[in-house]
């Protein structure tokens, strides 16, 4: 019996069904992480927030935000390139890019799950906010757009848009007999191929393509906002922040759809499907968000350094000069050194696959660290009345938590490639099943 | 309806930080928690060095940046002026924390695990025991746990329950039954003054007119329910000294 259904799995295109040893290891390691995380927490719920590197600003010398929010506003940008490029995919029929709609979106979708997690932990009373969040929701708060409408609206939007995206294929992988057609079944649910039903589906993802583009620059700018309208934070307040959190999701964003590229391309052992062209158009978006991002960085930069406040500049001096500029230096060369080198790929128009990956990587650690430093330097070097400067630095407890929320972010990730093609299937698919 | 106000007069404060001590008492806040805190500051070049004081209690802002944020409501402007916490619906967000410019909120890390005066004070000295009516600490103030005001809400944070917000409430649980914060009742110098500014004839108003008041940290436009009278704003040239121990 197990063999037979060994056999039969084996069928199923771009590898679904197939466990190979790699894999396994790699959920294995991921699937550790996630222990580690949940171990954290457990202990920051049963002791209190004390085990975290977090205290409160003012006499007590902390910073109320640390490494949590940061990995917040990290994830919710991450979120914002997925289903960015695939509505645009759709509005605009960019064809060539169509293999990588799905996981792009499966992107935004687990970065988004792992969003509202980072919120949930980093609150002092997470099953009651669960609730609260909601019951008692005030669209005032700049915080609702990052949760509650992230939650209730983008993460919904975004499942729907993956789900309808996913029918046609659904429909197809459930003529393969394997142990997942069952659920391939579930999510066809009836679905045939038809000209009408195919027409159907075409207006209604166009249709949610086109609700979901305004969404989502809300529900980024709103992030932008939960900082950027505090008066009483110099470093926060600013017009700018709205626009450049929306620049900055778009760098991070697409730089982890071409990791995930990358490692999607290896699992379905088909380098066709995602060729150079793919990757050329994703650095080509990188490079455009990218010199987007760096032109807010430098007004920023130039206004802080033109006319600074008083209190504004002992926060640009920890920034630039102090404890913070090793910080805010490093991610500076990590978008600057891969600005350059996507101006020469895109120059010599010679791209290679292997560059593009590490300054995908790049570009995110150089954005874990500026969200760092939005969040946190406003605290301890940003007190408008002059209390003592303060400190912050992450527990292990915070860094476990963190892990643990990667490692579910690679553990879904992982499971879905094993579950669904991760490439939608050829138009002619079908065909070559029933032949 | 009463507005409150408090009137901090900075030629009579001496910084003796009684009024940090009331508090604490009052409301029996955990350790590195100062609900009243008072700055102390040395400004000026050796030997041309000057010494001021600077009480700190939550401002109970007209236009308060900690109420617009917070996504739950669970932190509220009472009619009477008062910016209250309800510990029951906060989810511990911090928000309210990072939106004021005065740093006056306190999350309760942990629960705490003994009062700030139990390793200084002999808790079964019989005069203490007489006080106290035989408690001792981890105790409760049972006014605090009370749901005080029109909202009945329990807003006086009494019991610093793990993971929500707190913060100054102007003993909301002493001016519900008529009697001063604890800060203002114990004073020795009467530097702090509280009462009904919505009433032109009561005695905090008549300070008001009678005095030059500014505002802590005025540009910030919070319109702070607490003035101040002589003195100057804090500047950040301004170093803090002798600093109560803070950080837990």
């Amino acid at each position: 019996m197990a063999t037979q259904t060994n056999t039969q799995t084996s069928l199923l295109p771009q590898g679904v069904g197939r466990l190979t040893t790699t894999w396994k290891l790699a959920m294995a390691g991921s699937f550790l992480l996630f222990a580690v995380g949940v171990f954290a927490f457990v202990r920051e719920l049963s002791t209190g927030m004390i085990e975290t590197g977090m205290r409160n600003v003012g006499t007590m010398g902390g910073a109320s935000w640390g490494l949590y929010i940061t990995m917040v506003v990290y994830f919710i940008g991450v979120s914002f390139a997925g289903i960015t490029i695939a509505a645009l995919i759709r509005l605009f029929n960019l064809r060539h890019l169509r293999p990588i709609a799905r996981f792009a979106e499966l992107l935004t979708v687990v970065a988004l799950i792992l969003g509202a997690l980072a919120i949930i932990v980093d609150l002092g009373q997470p099953l009651r906010g669960v609730v609260n969040l909601f019951r008692y929701a005030r669209p005032q708060s700049p915080f609702f757009g990052t949760f509650s409408l992230v939650i209730a609206g983008y993460l919904v939007a975004s499942l729907i848009y993956l789900y309808l995206g996913g029918r046609r294929d659904a429909a197809i992988m459930a003529h393969y007999p394997s142990r997942l057609q069952r659920f391939h079944r579930w999510w066809a649910a009836g679905y045939r191929d038809t000209p009408e039903e195919r027409d159907r589906h075409r207006q209604t993802s166009f249709w949610l393509a086109v609700t979901i583009i305004p969404l989502l620059v809300i529900a980024h700018s709103t992030l932008g906002f939960v900082f950027g309208l505090q008066v009483g934070r110099p470093g926060w307040y600013g017009t700018l922040q709205a626009p450049a959190f929306v620049a900055l999701a778009g760098v991070s964003g697409i730089g982890a759809i071409i990791i995930v590229g990358a490692v999607v391309r290896r699992i379905v052992h088909d380098k066709s499907r995602i060729d150079l062209d793919v990757f050329a158009a994703l650095g080509k978006f990188l490079l455009a968000f990218l010199l987007v991002y760096l032109y807010f960085m430098s007004v920023e930069l130039l206004t802080l350094l033109y006319a600074t406040p008083e209190v504004e500049k002992q926060l640009s001096d920890a920034l630039l000069l102090g404890e913070y500029a090793w910080i805010y230096w490093g991610s500076v060369a990590l978008l600057v050194i891969p600005g350059l080198g996507l101006l020469w790929q895109a120059f010599k128009r010679r791209w290679n696959v292997g560059w593009l990956v590490a300054f995908g990587i790049a570009v995110n650690l150089a954005a874990i660290g500026k969200r760092y430093l939005i969040v946190v330097p406003s605290q301890t070097h940003g007190t408008l009345l002059p209390y003592e400067v303060g400190s912050y630095s992450p527990s292990w407890v915070e860094y476990g938590v963190v892990l643990g929320l990667l490692g579910l972010g690679a553990l879904m990730i992982g499971t879905f490639v094993k579950v669904f093609p991760p490439i939608p299937l050829r138009e002619d698919e079908e065909v070559m099943v029933d032949a | 309806m009463a507005k409150y106000a408090m009137v901090v007069d900075l030629n009579r404060c001496q910084g003796c930080r009684a009024c940090t001590e009331a508090c604490k008492i009052e409301n029996n806040t955990g350790q590195s928690m100062f609900w009243m805190h008072v700055f102390r500051f040395e400004d000026g070049e050796f030997p041309d060095t000057r010494m001021s004081f600077l009480p700190r209690p939550c401002q109970h802002c007209d236009n308060a940046p900690c109420v617009k944020v917070c996504p739950t409501g669970a932190r509220f402007k009472r009619e009477d002026g008062l910016v209250l916490t309800d510990p029951d619906r906060c989810i511990g967000c911090r928000y309210c924390e990072l939106a004021c410019p005065y740093g006056v909120n306190y999350f309760n890390w942990q629960t705490p695990e003994a009062s700030q005066y139990s390793d200084v004070i002999d808790w079964d000295d019989p005069d203490i025991q007489s006080a106290t009516g035989g408690l001792s600490p981890p105790y409760r103030n049972p006014d605090l746990d009370e749901e005080w005001g029109p909202e009945g809400r329990r807003t006086a944070g009494g019991n610093h329950d793990k993971g929500v917000m707190e913060k100054c409430t102007f003993c909301v649980q002493r001016v519900e039954q008529g009697n001063l914060p604890a800060c203002v009742d114990t004073c020795p110098v009467t530097a702090l003054r509280f009462g009904d500014i919505s009433d032109a004839d009561s005695p905090v108003s008549q300070f008001i007119r009678e005095n030059e008041t500014w505002h802590l940290l005025e540009e910030a436009g919070t319109e702070p329910s607490v003035f101040y009278v002589g003195g100057k704003p804090p500047s950040h040239s301004y170093k803090e000294v002798e600093r109560p121990k803070a950080r837990v």
